[in-house]
């Protein structure tokens, strides 16, 4: 008897412990959450990844030592998971934007078809131009979406075409929303265009503080209807 | 019986086992060792170490053709534990080697335990930003998350391993049944105007009909990124409601979402979260480098801890100074780099659970005192035999 039980032992120790997977299903609740933004919100120009390999742009720099505790040396795999994937867009002939002279381009960077950095009174913008498949879940969605990433209340599908002028620009039907919230001229604002076409929708985002979006919108309209189809 | 019970005892105790099993522990790892080239860090624990038994393909075939580090592990520790059952008698004067040896014991099953139920997330921050959760490095779940409610979400997290298996995922959350199309590890996504020879989709809804989905062989090397993809149909009660393409979350974040009974629903195929009752906010990231250089001097994270049920208070993440609460440890492990150091605010912490962190140093001391007493011990015995 005493032979078996430390046998016993270990073979059960080591049963109920492989049976401890995480393969089940799991609800909670949550305080609302915003939508993760279009990649376009990542930084551009930070490098390149491509699926199934690649160096992850962001990591610990060469002559850092490895962290401390387990997994040390996948800092870069994680940021490849995070921050800076190649992201399917959507393809096919490519819209064009005029480059408009004080505002200065960046790399666009896996994600994003253009950029920007657009000086003004309070602080530099971004400007950033994306592209993906389908209607991205259409007007209401993207404004909305914008809108909570600067702390604004999503409106109700009546709200909306109230809320957002159309631009015809070259035979494409821009949808232009002005979010540019209370506050001092320092709270973040977003000035946004999106157009279908393509099979796709792209976007024209100028995030930044309220009081350059203020001095750039007519710049950036301006620039919107410099966009042209091929 | 009597006889097989003594010849496995004896088997069990002998030292030769113990030398048989090292030697085939050292093989194990210089082979692993070998095969981190293909595989790399992650891929050779996962084949080597975290294993029963070492798997080859031969030809079509998946065969095992040797012990795996938990068999190895399994056997040492039970042929220790039997060797002190029944070899090794409880005296005083073996005092050292029983402490030492039961360290060795401790060492082991912490390292069980510790491949068995440890987990790794990583949690991204940018400055001002507060978050409950951690995010799993490899492993993906599919959330449907009800967003009908303007102040709360209700998730439905389904892991992937659920989506592999081809059965029908009912929850009493949903008024729907998920039923898995086709799950992918690894994928290339591209639109399907641009892939002209594209296999039909099976998804009809969403965004998945313009998709073109590859499956992808899964890539262990260390800077990979495997990008899952897979197929759901959602079955209501009156039937389908369209099978969707769902793309890993990091390429596409925009969620597909829909609307089914009066809710609306959003899909996510994203990195597992693992959630916490506390949150974490970033006040401020740090990267020093040494004046008039670039060499990096130290990373640290400033965070604001937010326990539910006792006052937020601040602390200070660097190398070696992990912040431990919760069960969690957190620690500095990456950032997203800018064009200058005033330029980063991001800071990436890894967050590890692992109930067995304090068996190793336990253990440890146990070997320590173990060895000091035994050799002290013997000290005196030979101090006693030179003053005779």
């Amino acid at each position: 008897m005493a032979t078996r039980f430390p046998l016993l032992a270990t073979a059960a120790l080591g049963l109920l412990l492989a049976g401890c997977g995480d393969d089940r299903v799991v609800t909670y609740r949550v305080p609302k959450e915003r939508d993760p933004d279009l990649p376009g919100m990542a930084a551009a120009g930070a490098g390149q990844s491509t699926n199934g390999g690649g160096s992850a742009a962001p990591s610990l720099p060469p002559g850092h030592p490895a962290v401390d505790g387990a997994g040390a040396g996948r800092p870069g795999e994680a940021m490849a998971t995070m921050a800076n994937t190649a992201v399917p867009t959507a393809d096919g002939a490519p819209l064009s934007w005029p480059a408009p002279a004080g505002w200065t381009p960046r790399a666009a960077g896996p994600m994003r078809k253009g950029s920007f950095t657009v000086p003004g009174p309070a602080g530099d913008s971004d400007l950033s131009i994306t592209a993906f498949p389908g209607d991205v879940g259409g007007e209401l969605a993207n404004v909305n979406r914008w809108r909570g990433q600067i702390g604004m209340t999503p409106l109700a599908p009546g709200e909306l075409d109230a809320s957002v002028r159309h631009l015809a620009v070259g035979g494409l039907d821009l949808v232009y929303a002005a979010l540019l919230p209370e506050g001092d001229a320092r709270v973040k604002g977003i000035l946004g265009a999106m157009v279908p076409f393509g099979g796709g929708t792209w976007f024209f985002k100028l995030s930044g503080p309220k009081g350059s979006l203020q001095a750039n919108q007519e710049a950036f309209l301006a620039f919107l209807r410099g966009i042209k189809a091929p | 019986m009597a006889d097989v019970l003594r010849l496995l005892r004896s088997v069990l105790v002998s030292l030769r086992l113990t030398v048989v099993l090292l030697a085939m522990s050292i093989v194990l790892v210089f082979w692993a060792t070998l095969d981190q080239v293909h595989l790399g860090v992650w891929g050779v624990q996962q084949k080597f170490f975290h294993a029963f038994l070492v798997f080859i393909h031969l030809g079509g075939l998946v065969v095992p053709v040797y012990p795996g580090g938990y068999v190895l592990g399994l056997l040492l520790l039970a042929n220790l534990i039997a060797a002190h059952l029944f070899r090794l008698r409880l005296t005083w004067r073996k005092l050292g080697i029983w402490l030492a040896h039961g360290g060795l014991i401790l060492l082991l099953v912490g390292e069980l335990v510790s491949g068995l139920v440890q987990r790794d997330y990583m949690m991204r921050l940018d400055e001002g930003e507060t978050k409950s959760y951690a995010e799993s490095n490899r492993d993906y779940e599919l959330a449907v998350v009800d967003a009908t409610d303007p102040n709360f979400d209700d998730v439905v997290a389904i892991p992937t391993a659920l989506l592999a298996r081809d059965a029908a995922i009912q929850n009493p959350k949903l008024p729907f049944k998920v039923v898995p199309k086709g799950y992918f590890p690894n994928s290339d996504v591209q639109m399907r105007a641009s892939v002209p020879n594209a296999p039909a989709s099976p998804a009809t809804a969403g965004m998945g009909p313009m998709l073109a989905i590859t499956p992808l062989a899964l890539d262990y090397s260390e800077d990979a990124h495997n990008s899952p993809a897979a197929y759901v149909e959602l079955v209501g009660p009156a039937g389908s409601l369209g099978t969707f393409a769902l793309v890993d979350s990091t390429r596409l974040p925009n969620p597909q979402s829909f609307s089914f009974a009066g809710r609306t629903f959003k899909l996510f195929l994203r990195p597992a979260r693992r959630y916490q009752p506390f949150s974490l906010t970033l006040e401020k990231f740090s990267h020093d480098v040494y004046a008039g250089t670039d060499i990096p001097k130290n990373f640290s994270s400033k965070v604001r801890l937010n326990p539910p049920d006792a006052p937020s208070r601040e602390f200070l993440i660097f190398m070696n100074n992990p912040l431990r609460f919760g069960g969690l440890t957190f620690y500095q492990a990456s950032y997203v780099p800018g064009d200058t150091t005033a330029d980063e605010h991001t800071t990436i912490l890894q967050v590890v659970r692992n109930p067995s962190w304090l068996v190793p140093y336990i253990a440890c001391a146990a070997i320590t005192l173990g060895l000091v007493i035994q050799f002290l011990l013997h000290l005196a015995g030979f101090a006693k035999r030179r003053a005779a």
